[in-house]
């Protein structure tokens, strides 16, 4: 937990060296704190991009002396219009980390605090800038390794998912109002709903919960990419394959079978989809305690893993080890690739494996077929553009959560439960879509009787 | 410590002052209960039930704490219902006619008989202090007693003011004098206070009525009590009497339209706010014009007396408006009219300025109860009644405060909900307050709450040999219900399985072998007891996980001394509602309106991590 009421500073670009870099100072302080950073006298104005430059005061002996950091351009942002919804100035300087350190260290100097991870889009939140599904977009947004993924990042942030909630909400609480004012008023004359509304809302609902859930195993997909592990025998050639696809020399490669013992793992982008694209150790029996951990922890991860890639040498014949990987039943989707076609084929692929792809890392031949044959098998979903996705694992637990408590009224339902008993899976279904949005909704249900019937004696 | 004159004083005996100074006075204090006039102890001054939804659940609370209304309304009520009976045993709600008078003076000899209480008639003039502590109370008559805890339950009467049409006139209820020197010596306090509207119907005689033109509504037989401690004999073959429903014409809304500008609530007369749940006749003409009819019961005030209550028909139009209206309708042709019907606007106080004890949070000794809390309804009242006599009665005595919380009773709902929301209109008890619903049942009030009131002096050794050997045959009741078989609809399951199909009603389980024990002397509510426990069964355990995880992030306190002002990140309007309530836990403060979830999470790191700036 952190505290809410100081000024916080950081670095708001990613790590590393850009065109350019932002300091973001944010809280009470931060005008003051900025001002004394650069050399403008005048205040800055609210909204307005002032140029400036950032300069460090020492002193030699008796003299006071004034460096210049670094050349910027100061905005600030007065309160409550602002991305926390406190004072926020961003100094935006050359992209050297250097130089962005120093800023920030005069900062802290100055009496900021170093911000945690994340803190300023938790001021954000706290100070009601944005909801939390906004505000866990924004994570995701800096988070994102793709262009696509950041899409599905921003129409989260536009609202349109707490859109599709708040319409499944509104349609709850209309039925909640309806089976409250039956069980608070029964000696009105008429009934406020009948079952067989009951029934039919509540259905209607769980099928608008349902396919926002679906809409997120492919969110999931985007955000968290598909996990594909490269299995085969020792010495296929599967770690070549891996820097092959990475694009850089990440596995140890040798010819000596063995080489790679512990699994490997790395993010990349294929064809725009995030994939986390896992090495293994050669499947084999072993002698060597540490290979063995090795083929124990490949296992693993091929249990986890959406999707195989089988690897097989091209150059050499089919093996028993080969023979065995190719017939062994696999639960999740599978490529092969035939590796090393720059050398003399061992093989004919056509009968060893029709569908497989003839590759070599060493030449990057058939390297893009591989790839899109990747991206066809991981995400076999339909690409729905225009509709909100669910991508945060948070979000997708509580719409679940919430689809599960309207499957218990509707069962409740079919066995005779009353209002009183429907009701307490209702509000449970209710409150789970609320968390997810963070808001509590103004929820007076008596009110919404009121002005909808006519009740009372 | 000096020597005082009584331990409480409680002014007025309504339906709170009166279980305030019988609460107080079984607890052994000395009680001086100050009223107009011995007439008027425990007057209905609207409509002749006690009960119904949620009110019903209040009675029974009172009855298992050791209160009087539950045993007051058994032993002078003329038609008894338990509603909702087509539901689950969580939303059974008993309601009970009665006999007006005899209900007043049943309350007026109980509490003649109770030892400790001196009754004092006369006119409540101004609180007495003394260093921000009460000392006592000074009488419109000039003379004035000494006590350490002061209980106020003047209902209406605050500044009252009575509205027929365009006449006016100051009044507490139609025919009784305002309480204004009280009101300034309230408004001199300090304590937040706002005004507010209620209204009550004409009284028709019941000799110029012709009944024969409407369906009459009967009572359950048998019928089920609001006390655990009324003895089965005192309600079997009582008599009952019927009620008769008929319905509002469009030649009568028609009138009210033609009429509207005299009515008080829409020309602009009156200022305070009405209850929403009770619309006047004129609101329901004119909010909801697509509704063609509106229904209206008549309900006689007593078993021996003329005046029949037109429930539905609250107005305030001018007295000759409403005897066209109540004639248009068929059957009322020549209906004389007793007493027309009026709207009373009078002062209460905000019971945000209240803690749980019902103590003014400035000024200790200083007890509200009912109507001037801002609540409508007898039972509200009573409840509050009963509190506030509990908690001045300890007070008085140095002990701790007591109440009840929102998982162990509606009583705990509604105090919860006053001094935490406050009032904008006036407030009625409903069961869709109560988040913890299945487990807040009539069946189970004594479970819940006859231990407390055992525990504070409350409770008699008669009631709770009664409660001891319940709990002694519940547990019995239990192990036949886990541990029998029947065959039920085909299927041979335990007891325990065949209640917790919801379809399956509890006689035909009985009727299949079950047997379970009932007590001989009382209609105790063993039955209902085990038919919620296994028909809940599932959804009680879930409620049961779900409150303990709720209530470790709910139950944190709030420092008494924590200041909300200068927590950056909330809002002017948070910080105001934040102050003027207080809450003492984070769950409460959740409950504050208009605190959003980010509000309370600054909150809560704010008290989990003071600043050190």
């Amino acid at each position: 937990m952190f505290a809410t009421d100081d000024t916080i500073v950081a670095i708001a670009t990613p790590p590393g060296r850009g065109g350019l870099g932002v300091v973001r100072v944010s809280g009470p302080r931060a005008l003051e704190i900025a001002q004394s950073l650069i050399s403008r006298q005048a205040p800055l104005e609210p909204r307005v991009a002032t140029h400036t430059y950032i300069r460090e005061k020492t002193t030699s002996g008796v003299v006071f002396l004034e460096t210049p950091v670094d050349e910027v351009v100061a905005t600030y942002f007065a309160n409550p219009h602002s991305y926390t919804g406190e004072d926020v100035i961003e100094i935006s300087g050359h992209g050297s980390p250097v130089l962005l350190e120093r800023i920030v260290q005069l900062a802290l100097a100055a009496g900021a605090r170093l911000a945690e991870p994340g803190e300023f889009t938790l001021r954000a939140y706290l100070n009601g800038r944005m909801d939390l599904v906004q505000a866990e977009a924004v994570a995701d947004l800096i988070d994102a390794v793709t262009p696509q993924q950041a899409r599905a990042a921003m129409d989260q942030l536009d609202g349109t998912v707490t859109g599709a909630i708040k319409k499944i909400d509104a349609a709850l609480f209309s039925l909640i109002a309806r089976c409250e004012a039956s069980l608070d008023f029964p000696d009105e004359g008429f009934h406020f709903i009948q079952q067989a509304e009951v029934r039919s809302t509540l259905s209607s609902i769980a099928d608008d919960l349902r396919a926002l859930i679906a809409t997120a195993s492919r969110g999931r997909l985007l955000r968290e990419g598909r996990t594909v592990v490269i299995v085969g025998r020792p010495n296929t050639g599967k770690s070549s394959l891996f820097n092959a696809l990475l694009g850089r020399n990440r596995a140890i490669v040798t010819p000596i079978p063995g080489t790679t013992r512990d699994v490997l793992s790395e993010q990349i982008d294929v064809l725009g989809v995030p994939v986390t694209l896992i090495d293994t150790a050669g499947l084999r029996e072993s002698h060597d305690p540490i290979e063995r951990e090795g083929v124990a922890r490949a296992g693993e991860a091929r249990a986890a893993a959406a999707m195989t890639l089988l690897v097989l040498d091209g150059s050499s014949e089919l093996t028993a080890d080969d023979d065995f990987l190719l017939n062994e039943p696999t639960k999740g989707r599978r490529v092969i690739a035939i590796s090393k076609a720059d050398l003399p084929p061992g093989m004919v692929p056509q009968f060893v494996a029709p569908e497989g792809i003839t590759v070599s890392a060493t030449t990057g031949f058939g390297l893009d077929e591989l790839r899109e044959a990747i991206v066809r098998e991981v995400s076999s979903q339909d690409d729905r553009r225009d509709t909100p996705m669910l991508t945060n694992i948070r979000h997708i637990a509580l719409a679940q959560s919430a689809l599960d408590a309207a499957a218990r009224a509707l069962a409740a339902l079919d066995r005779g439960a009353t209002e009183e008993l429907l009701l307490v899976d209702l509000h449970d279904a209710r409150h789970s879509l609320e968390d997810i949005t963070g808001t509590r909704t103004i929820d007076d249900v008596l009110l919404h009787i009121f002005t909808r019937f006519c009740v009372g004696k | 410590m000096s020597a005082t004159d009584f331990d409480v004083v409680v002014i007025g005996a309504g339906h709170a002052g009166c279980e305030a100074a019988w609460a107080a006075a079984r607890m052994g204090a000395r009680v001086g209960l100050c009223t107009l006039s011995p007439e008027t102890v425990a007057l209905m001054p609207c409509n002749p039930a006690i009960g119904g939804t949620a009110k019903g659940h209040l009675v029974r609370e009172i009855d298992a704490l050791g209160g009087l209304m539950g045993l007051a309304i058994d032993a002078t009520g003329i038609q008894f219902k338990l509603l909702n009976r087509s539901r689950g045993p969580a939303v059974w709600s008993p309601r009970a006619q009665a006999d007006k008078r005899r209900y007043g003076s049943w309350v007026r000899d109980a509490l003649c008989a109770q030892p400790n209480i001196t009754w004092l008639f006369r006119r409540a003039g101004a609180v007495l202090m003394s260093g921000g502590t009460v000392t006592g109370l000074a009488f419109e008559e000039g003379d004035r007693v000494s006590c350490r805890s002061l209980v106020v339950t003047t209902g209406t009467f605050l500044n009252g003011l009575v509205h027929i049409g365009d006449e006016q006139h100051p009044a507490g209820r139609a025919g009784e004098p305002p309480t204004r020197a009280l009101a300034d010596s309230l408004h001199a306090l300090g304590l937040a206070m706002g005004r507010l509207k209620t209204g009550t119907p004409p009284r028709l005689s019941r000799a110029t009525i012709d009944f024969s033109k409407f369906p009459e509504e009967l009572g359950d037989v048998p019928i089920v009590p609001f006390s655990f401690t009324t003895p089965r004999d005192v309600l079997d073959g009582r008599d009952q009497i019927a009620c008769h429903l008929l319905h509002t014409t469009e030649a009568t809304h028609e009138l009210v339209r033609q009429s509207i500008d005299r009515s008080p609530l829409y020309n602009g007369q009156i200022q305070g706010i009405g209850p929403r749940y009770c619309p006047s006749f004129e609101d329901k003409v004119m909010r909801f014009p697509d509704k063609s009819r509106h229904q209206i019961f008549l309900e006689p005030e007593g078993l021996d007396v003329d005046e029949i209550y037109v429930n539905g028909m609250s107005m305030c139009l001018p007295r000759a408006i409403q005897e066209s209206i109540v004639r248009a309708l068929p059957g009322l042709e020549t209906a004389r009219v007793l007493r027309h019907a009026y709207a009373v606007e009078y002062d209460f106080v905000q019971p945000t300025s209240l803690l749980s004890s019902l103590a003014a949070k400035d000024y200790p000794g200083l007890y509200f109860a009912g109507q001037i809390n801002g609540t409508s309804g007898y039972e509200e009242a009573a409840a509050q009644g009963l509190m506030a006599g509990i908690n001045a009665a300890r007070s008085a005595r140095d002990l701790p405060a007591v109440s009840i919380r929102r998982d162990q009773g509606y009583i705990g709902i509604l105090i919860d909900d006053l001094i935490t929301q406050g009032c904008l209109e006036p407030y009625r008890m409903f069961t869709s307050r109560a988040e913890h619903r299945l487990v807040l049942r009539i069946d189970n009030a004594d479970l819940r709450l006859t231990p407390l009131g055992r525990e504070i002096g409350l409770v008699d050794d008669e009631r709770w040999r009664v409660f001891e050997s319940r709990e002694k045959r519940l547990e019995r009741n239990r192990a036949h219900a886990a541990g029998t078989r029947v065959k039920v609809r085909g299927a041979t399951t335990t007891v325990a399985q065949a209640i917790a199909r919801p379809d399956v009603p509890m006689a035909e389980i009985v009727e299949a072998g079950a047997s379970f024990e009932t007590d001989a002397q009382f209609a105790s509510f063993d039955l209902a007891t085990v038919e919620a426990e296994f028909r809940y069964a599932g959804y009680l355990k879930r409620h049961d996980a779900e409150l303990a995880r709720v209530r470790s992030q709910s139950d944190r306190a709030i420092p008494p001394a924590f200041s909300y002002e200068g927590v950056p990140g909330l809002s002017r309007e948070v910080v105001e509602r934040l102050e003027q309530v207080r809450p003492t836990t984070i769950g409460q403060a959740g409950r504050v309106p208009g605190v959003t979830p980010a509000a309370l999470a600054i909150v809560a790191l704010r008290v989990a991590r003071p600043s050190k700036y």
